[in-house]
C-alpha cells in the first residue's frame, strides 16, 4: 500500500521566547518536525512494514523546510520519498491554505491508498488541516484515529473519542488523523540516518502548483502575544506533613476556599 | 557484504569536525557520529578561540562562521572577596584579520563546522550515542551503538574530556580526580549596546577577562568572563579533587562570582540564557594518554589537550589542531594501507611538531603550580593590600613602595621565600 | 438583514455555552439539532431563537455522516457564522465544513471580541506559550469552540421559536460502523467547577488516584488531570485533561498534586483564584505560579490533608 504522511515543520515551542514587551521572537527557536506528526510517520512506517509498499513524507512551509538537516531527519524515521513545497509565501499561512496546497501536491504524487496526518500541530494545534485536506480531496475522513489496520483494499480503524470507542470501516484511499499515543515513535538508527541522505527528495514552489482558490488566506493574523501573568503569592509552607496540611487549611480558610 | 567507511569519527565537537572536514574534504567516506541533536548542542566552553589553527585549514573562516567578537582586550583580575585589581591589555593588533582570538558560542559554532565538514562530504549522523568501539584481533574495526555497530579502517575518538571510547580501549587509564577540573559556566543576555558601553567596545571588538582569587572560594582554578554580541560568558574552572575534598559546589561558588563586586555591575540587569558544567583536563602532559592504537586515534579533550594557566583556559584551538593532524595522519595511511598505529604514527608526529604540543610541553608545569594555594588566597590578598595602601588615602603621609610592598607581604602572610620560589615557578611554567 | 448566529454541538451542556456565547455575537441565535422533539426543547430553553431540526439519527450513521447536510444548509442560509462544539468529532465535522464551502475556520477559539463590524477571536498558540489575535475574512465564520467560554444561561422551558426541518443530504462515501465501544461516562464539566484537585505524573500508580479522589470529596471538588494521566497512560477520561489542548478552568481552588508545571498545562489555570502546589521538588515551575506551595512526598502530604480535613468536619 502506498501512504503519504503529511507533517510539518514548527519552531520548537520550547525556543519560544516571550520579549518583555509581551511580543514573541522565534528568532532563536531550532525548526524540528511538530511532536504528533512523529506518531503518523511511524504509523505510516508500521503499516508499510507489515503490507509492503512506500511511505511517500509530504510538507509544505517555508524556506527552513528545506533546509537539510530537516530533510535528513524525517526521512531517517523511515518514509521512502520525501516531497516538499517550499514558498515563503507558506510562512504564516493558514489551515485553509495550507490544505488547499497540501491538496494540490498530493494531486502530482500518484495512485495512493492512505493520507496520513498528525493529531495537530505543535506550534498551532488546531487538528484542521487533516480534516480539510480530506474534504477538499473529496475522501473518507476522519479524525481520532488510534488504531489503523490495513485489509483487502479496506481500512479497519479505531476512533477514540470522547464517551466512546468507534470501531470503523473505512473505504480506501481515505485521509486519517492519528492520536498522540497510537505508537510510540521509534529513534532513528545509525543506518537509518546514513540511509536518508540518499533517498530521494521533490521540492516544488508554489509556483509548480495549481492551489484551489490561489494564494488568499482566510484569515488575518492580528498579533501573537505572550498570555497575561498574574503573580500570585508564593507563600511556602514547611514542616512536617501534618504541620503543613494545617498551615494550608489555615491559608485556604482565610481565603474563604474551603 | 556489511558497508565499510573509510573513517568512523565519534563526536562533533571541534576535534570531530576539523577532522571530518579535512578528510572529506579528499574524499574519503567520512561517518561522523554526534550524541546531540546537532553539533555543539551540549558542548560548554567559556569561548575564547585562539583561531589561527582554524584558519590554516579554513582560510578567512570569521567571515563565514558565526564568531561573536574578535578579543582586542585581555584583562587578568586578581580578586579578593571585597576589592580587585585588573591588568588590561589592549592591542589594536588583535583587531587586525586574522584574529589572534574571537569568542564563540559552541551552540552555532560547532554546528557551523559539522555543516562544513558536511558540505564537504562527510556523513552526518547526530543523535546518536557510540556506546563502545569494536575490537577484533586488538585492533579498533569499528564502533557499537544501541543494537548496530558500523566498521571503518580507522575510528577517531574525539568523545571530549570524559571520552570512555579512549579508556575502553585502554589508550588512557581512567583519568584521576587530579588531572580533572570542572568548569561552569553562565552566559547572560544583554542587550548590544549595553555591553559596548560597559566594556568600552567599539563594533564587533570583544574583552576576555581571565580571573584569579577569590572567584573559586579557595579551590584552585580561575574564572573567565568573555563578552559576545549579545551576551556574556562567565565562569569558572575548578579542579576536581578540591571540589570533592572541600565539599564546594560549583554551583554555589558560581553565584558568589557573579555577585562579586568586580563581576555584579559587568553583569547587572542581564537575563541567565544557560547554564552548564563540563569537565575539563587538566593534567597537562601527565594526563595524556597514548594518541595511536591499531586501527584507532584519540583527540581534542578525549586525548587530554589542554592548557589552563589560571588567566586563559585554551582546549578548542588544541581540538582542532589535533583533528587535523589526526585526518593528516590517516590519509597517510591510506596512501599505504596500513591502519595499524605504526601506519598511523604521524599523527604523534604531526603532534609533536605543532604548537599544540608545544604548548603543552611550555605549560606542563602549570597544573602543579595553579594547584598552589597562595594564589588563590595570598596574592591576590597582597596585590589588593598593595593597591589600597597606594590609593587609599586616610590622610597619613604615603610611604614609598618597597615599604608598601612589605607590609602587603606581611599582611598576606607570605613569606619572602614563598614568593621568591613563586615567582620562579610561575616564570617557567606560565 | 438579522444576523444570525448558529450553533451546533454534539453535546448537550456545551450547546448550552455556545448559545449563550450566540447570543452575544449576533442578533439572534440558532441551534442545528440533532435528536427528537425533547431535543429540540431543550434548544429553545437553553435560547435558542431557531432550530435547524435535522430530526432523530438513525443507529447506522455517524454525525459526520451530516456535513454534506450541515454544508448545504449553510450554504442556503448563510448565517454570519456556527458556532461548533469543539469535541472531537466537532472539530472533524467544522474542518470537512470549511473546506466545503471555501471559509474560515477558527479553531478552539479562547475569546471572542467585537470590533466594530468585524468579530476577532484569540486562542492559544505554541502549546500556551502565546495567545494570537486574528480575524475570519470569509463572509461565514465557522469556530470550533469548548466548554468554559462562556456559561450557560439559566434555562428557560417557556421559550419557544421557528423550527426549520431540514432534509437529509446522502454522502458520497460511508464508512461502516463495526462496533461502539462506550468509554466510562464521565460528565465532569470542569470548566464550571467551583474546585478543582489536579493530579499529575507525580501519583506512582492508578490506584493511588483513589486518595486524590477522597481529598476531592472532602473539598468538594472536581477532579482534573494533566495530559499524562488521561493520555497515554488512559487513567483518567480525557474530559479531565486541563492545559492548552484540554478544558480551561477558573475555579475558585486548583489543587496540583504531583504537577510540574508546564506552560501548556498552567495556561489552563491561569484564571483560577488561589492556585496551590505540592510537589517534592521545590524547583518545580508551578510553585513560581502558585499562591501556596508544600514542597514534600503527594504520598505524605494528602494523607495528612485527608485527616486534617476529615478531623475539621
Ligand atoms: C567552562 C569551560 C570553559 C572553557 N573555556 C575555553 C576557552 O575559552 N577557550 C578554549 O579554547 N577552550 C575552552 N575550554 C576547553 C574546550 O571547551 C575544550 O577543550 C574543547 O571543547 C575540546 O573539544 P573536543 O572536540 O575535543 O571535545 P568536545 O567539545 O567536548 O566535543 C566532544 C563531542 O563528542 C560528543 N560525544 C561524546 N561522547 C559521545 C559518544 N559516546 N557518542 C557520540 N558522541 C559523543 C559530544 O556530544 C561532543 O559533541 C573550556 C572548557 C570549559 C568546560
Ligand atoms: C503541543 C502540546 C500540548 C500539550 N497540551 C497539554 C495540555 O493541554 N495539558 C497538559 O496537562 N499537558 C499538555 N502537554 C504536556 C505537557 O507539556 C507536560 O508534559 C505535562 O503537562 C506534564 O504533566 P505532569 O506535570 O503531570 O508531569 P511531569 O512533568 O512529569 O511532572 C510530575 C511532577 O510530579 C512530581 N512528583 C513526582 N513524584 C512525587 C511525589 N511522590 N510527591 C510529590 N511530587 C512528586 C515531580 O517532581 C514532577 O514535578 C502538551 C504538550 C505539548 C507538546
Ligand atoms: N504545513 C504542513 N505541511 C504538511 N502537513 C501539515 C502542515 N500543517 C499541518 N499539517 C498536518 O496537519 C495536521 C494538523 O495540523 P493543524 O491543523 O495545524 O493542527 C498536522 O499534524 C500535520 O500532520
Amino acid at each position: 500500500m502506498n501512504i503519504i504522511v503529511c507533517y510539518k515543520l514548527v519552531p520548537d515551542p520550547e525556543d519560544v521566547v516571550a520579549k518583555p514587551d509581551g511580543s514573541i521572537s522565534l528568532d532563536q527557536a531550532e525548526w524540528i518536525i511538530s511532536d504528533y506528526d512523529l506518531m503518523a510517520i511511524e504509523a505510516a512506517v508500521q503499516l508499510v512494514e507489515a503490507n509492503g509498499g512506500k511511505v511517500m513524507a509530504l510538507s509544505v512551509g517555508p524556506s527552513q523546510l528545506a533546509n537539510s538537516k530537516a530533510k535528513k531527519d524525517v526521512l531517517s524515521r523511515g518514509p521512502d520519498e520525501l516531497y516538499l513545497v517550499v514558498d515563503d509565501g507558506l510562512r504564516d499561512a493558514d489551515t485553509s491554505l495550507t490544505a488547499r496546497t497540501l491538496a494540490a501536491a498530493v494531486a502530482k504524487l500518484g495512485e495512493f491508498d492512505l493520507i496520513l496526518t498528525g493529531e495537530g500541530s505543535a506550534d498551532l494545534y488546531f487538528q484542521q488541516v487533516g480534516m480539510q485536506l480530506g474534504e477538499l480531496l473529496g475522501l473518507p475522513t476522519f479524525n481520532a484515529i488510534s488504531k489503523v489496520e490495513w485489509s483487502g483494499g479496506k481500512l479497519a480503524v479505531e476512533r477514540s473519542l470522547e464517551d466512546e470507542v468507534e470501531a470503523l470501516e473505512v473505504p480506501a484511499p481515505a485521509v486519517l488523523a492519528v492520536t498522540t499515543d497510537i505508537n510510540q515513535p521509534r529513534l532513528p538508527s545509525m543506518k537509518e540516518i546514513l540511509k536518508a541522505g540518499k533517498k530521494p527528495v521533490v521540492e516544488w514552489t508554489l509556483g509548480d502548483l495549481a492551489v484551489q482558490d490561489g494564494l488568499a488566506q482566510r484569515v488575518e493574523v492580528l498579533s501573537v502575544r505572550s498570555p497575561k501573568q498574574v503573580n500570585r503569592k508564593q507563600i511556602r509552607i514547611e514542616g512536617k506533613p501534618e504541620e503543613a496540611a494545617q498551615a494550608l487549611i489555615g491559608h485556604l480558610s482565610k481565603e474563604g476556599v474551603l | 557484504m556489511e558497508e565499510k567507511f573509510d573513517v568512523i569519527i565519534v563526536g562533533a565537537g571541534l576535534a570531530g569536525s576539523a577532522a571530518a572536514y579535512r578528510l572529506a574534504q579528499e574524499g574519503l567516506e567520512v561517518v561522523l557520529i554526534e550524541r546531540g541533536p546537532y553539533p555543539g548542542a551540549k558542548n560548554l566552553s567559556g569561548g575564547v578561540l585562539y583561531g589561527r589553527v582554524l584558519n590554516d585549514l579554513i582560510p578567512e573562516y570569521w567571515k563565514d562562521a558565526p564568531i561573536e567578537r574578535y578579543i582586542t582586550n585581555q584583562r587578568v583580575a586578581f580578586i579578593t572577596e571585597q576589592a580587585f585589581f585588573n591588568i588590561d591589555f589592549k592591542n589594536q593588533v588583535f583587531s587586525q584579520t586574522p584574529y589572534n582570538a574571537v569568542s564563540v558560542l559552541r551552540g552555532k559554532f560547532d554546528r557551523w563546522l559539522g555543516e562544513k565538514a558536511e558540505e564537504a562530504g562527510a556523513m552526518l549522523v547526530p543523535g546518536i550515542r557510540v556506546d563502545k568501539v569494536l575490537i577484533e584481533d586488538r585492533r579498533a574495526v569499528g564502533v557499537v551503538a544501541g543494537d548496530e555497530d558500523m566498521r571503518a579502517d580507522v575510528i577517531i575518538a574525539a568523545d571530549g574530556a570524559n571520552s570512555f571510547l579512549a579508556q575502553q580501549v585502554g589508550l588512557r587509564g581512567r583519568f584521576e580526580t587530579g588531572h580533572l577540573a570542572v568548569g561552569v559556566k553562565e552566559l547572560i543576555g544583554l542587550p548590544r549596546e549595553t555591553i559596548e558601553e560597559r566594556f568600552n567596545l567599539t563594533g564587533d571588538e570583544g574583552v576576555a577577562y581571565g580571573v584569579v582569587g577569590f572567584a573559586t572560594r579557595g579551590v584552585a582554578g580561575g574564572g573567565f568572563l568573555y563578552t559576545n554580541k549579545e551576551s556574556i560568558s562567565v565562569g569558572l574552572v575548578m579542579h576536581l579533587d578540591e571540589l570533592i575534598e572541600t565539599g564546594v559546589k560549583p554551583a554555589e561558588v558560581i553565584e558568589d562570582f557573579l555577585a562579586h563586586p568586580m563581576v555584579a555591575p559587568l553583569i547587572r540587569g542581564g537575563k541567565l540564557l544557560e547554564y552548564g558544567a563540563h569537565l575539563v583536563p587538566e593534567g597537562g602532559l601527565a594526563m595524556m594518554p597514548r594518541l595511536a592504537m591499531d586501527g584507532m586515534l584519540v583527540t581534542g579533550d578525549a586525548a587530554g589537550l589542554s592548557v589552563n594557566n589560571g588567566f586563559v583556559v585554551r582546549g578548542m584551538d588544541l581540538a582542532i589542531a589535533s583533528g587535523v593532524a589526526a585526518a593528516e595522519a590517516v590519509l597517510e595511511a591510506k596512501k599505504k594501507n596500513d591502519f595499524s598505529a605504526q601506519g598511523l604514527s604521524a599523527y604523534q608526529r604531526l603532534m609533536d611538531e605543532s604548537f599544540a604540543m608545544k604548548d603543552m610541553r611550555t605549560y606542563a608545569g602549570a597544573p602543579a603550580f595553579m594547584k598552589n594555594d597562595r594564589l588563590y588566597e595570598a596574592y591576590p590578598e597582597m596585590l589588593v593590600s598593595l593597591m589600597t595602601q597606594i590609593y587609599h588615602h586616610d590622610g597619613a603621609p604615603k610611604q614609598h613602595l618597597v615599604p608598601m610592598v612589605m607590609k602587603s607581604i606581611k599582611e598576606s602572610k607570605l613569606s619572602l621565600f614563598d614568593l621568591a620560589v613563586d615567582g620562579l615557578k610561575g616564570a617557567r611554567s606560565l | 438583514m438579522a444576523k444570525e448566529m448558529w450553533v451546533f454541538a454534539e453535546k448537550p451542556a456545551l450547546q448550552a455555552e455556545l448559545l449563550a456565547c450566540a447570543k452575544t455575537l449576533g442578533d439572534a441565535a440558532a441551534a442545528v439539532v440533532l435528536g427528537n422533539q425533547a431535543a429540540v426543547d431543550q434548544a429553545f430553553a437553553q435560547g435558542a431563537d431557531k432550530v435547524f431540526w435535522l430530526g432523530e439519527k438513525p443507529d447506522h450513521l455517524l454525525l459526520d455522516d451530516y456535513v454534506p447536510t450541515l454544508a448545504a444548509l449553510l450554504k442556503e442560509q448563510k448565517p454570519a457564522g456556527m458556532l461548533v462544539g469543539a469535541t472531537r468529532r466537532g472539530k472533524a465535522i467544522a474542518g470537512r465544513l470549511g473546506a466545503a464551502l471555501g471559509v474560515t475556520v477558527l479553531a478552539d477559539v479562547k475569546k471572542f471580541i467585537a470590533e466594530g463590524d468585524s468579530l476577532q477571536v484569540s486562542h492559544m498558540v505554541f502549546g500556551g506559550a502565546a495567545v494570537r489575535l486574528e480575524k475570519a475574512v470569509t463572509d461565514i465564520m465557522l469556530a470550533t469552540v469548548s466548554f468554559g467560554i462562556v456559561e450557560a444561561l439559566p434555562p428557560d422551558p417557556s421559550r419557544k421559536g421557528e423550527v426549520v426541518k431540514v432534509a437529509f443530504v446522502e454522502p458520497k462515501w460511508k464508512a461502516v460502523l463495526r462496533e461502539r465501544k462506550p468509554r466510562p461516562p464521565s460528565s465532569v464539566n470542569l470548566a464550571a467547577a467551583k474546585k478543582v484537585v489536579c493530579p499529575g505524573r507525580g501519583i506512582a500508580k492508578k490506584e493511588d488516584l483513589e486518595m486524590i479522589f477522597e481529598l476531592a470529596r472532602l473539598l468538594e471538588a472536581e477532579v482534573g488531570a494533566t495530559r499524562p494521566l488521561t493520555e497515554g497512560l488512559d487513567w483518567l477520561p480525557r474530559e479531565r485533561y486541563i492545559g492548552v489542548s484540554g478544558a480551561f478552568v477558573k475555579p475558585d481552588l486548583y489543587l496540583g498534586v504531583g504537577v510540574s508545571g508546564q506552560a501548556q498545562h498552567t495556561v489552563g489555570i491561569t484564571e483560577s483564584r488561589v492556585i496551590v502546589a505540592i510537589n517534592k521538588d521545590g524547583e518545580a515551575p508551578l510553585f513560581s505560579q502558585s499562591d501556596y506551595g508544600i514542597v514534600g512526598d503527594l504520598y505524605q502530604i494528602v494523607p495528612a490533608l485527608i485527616n486534617a480535613l476529615k478531623a475539621r468536619k
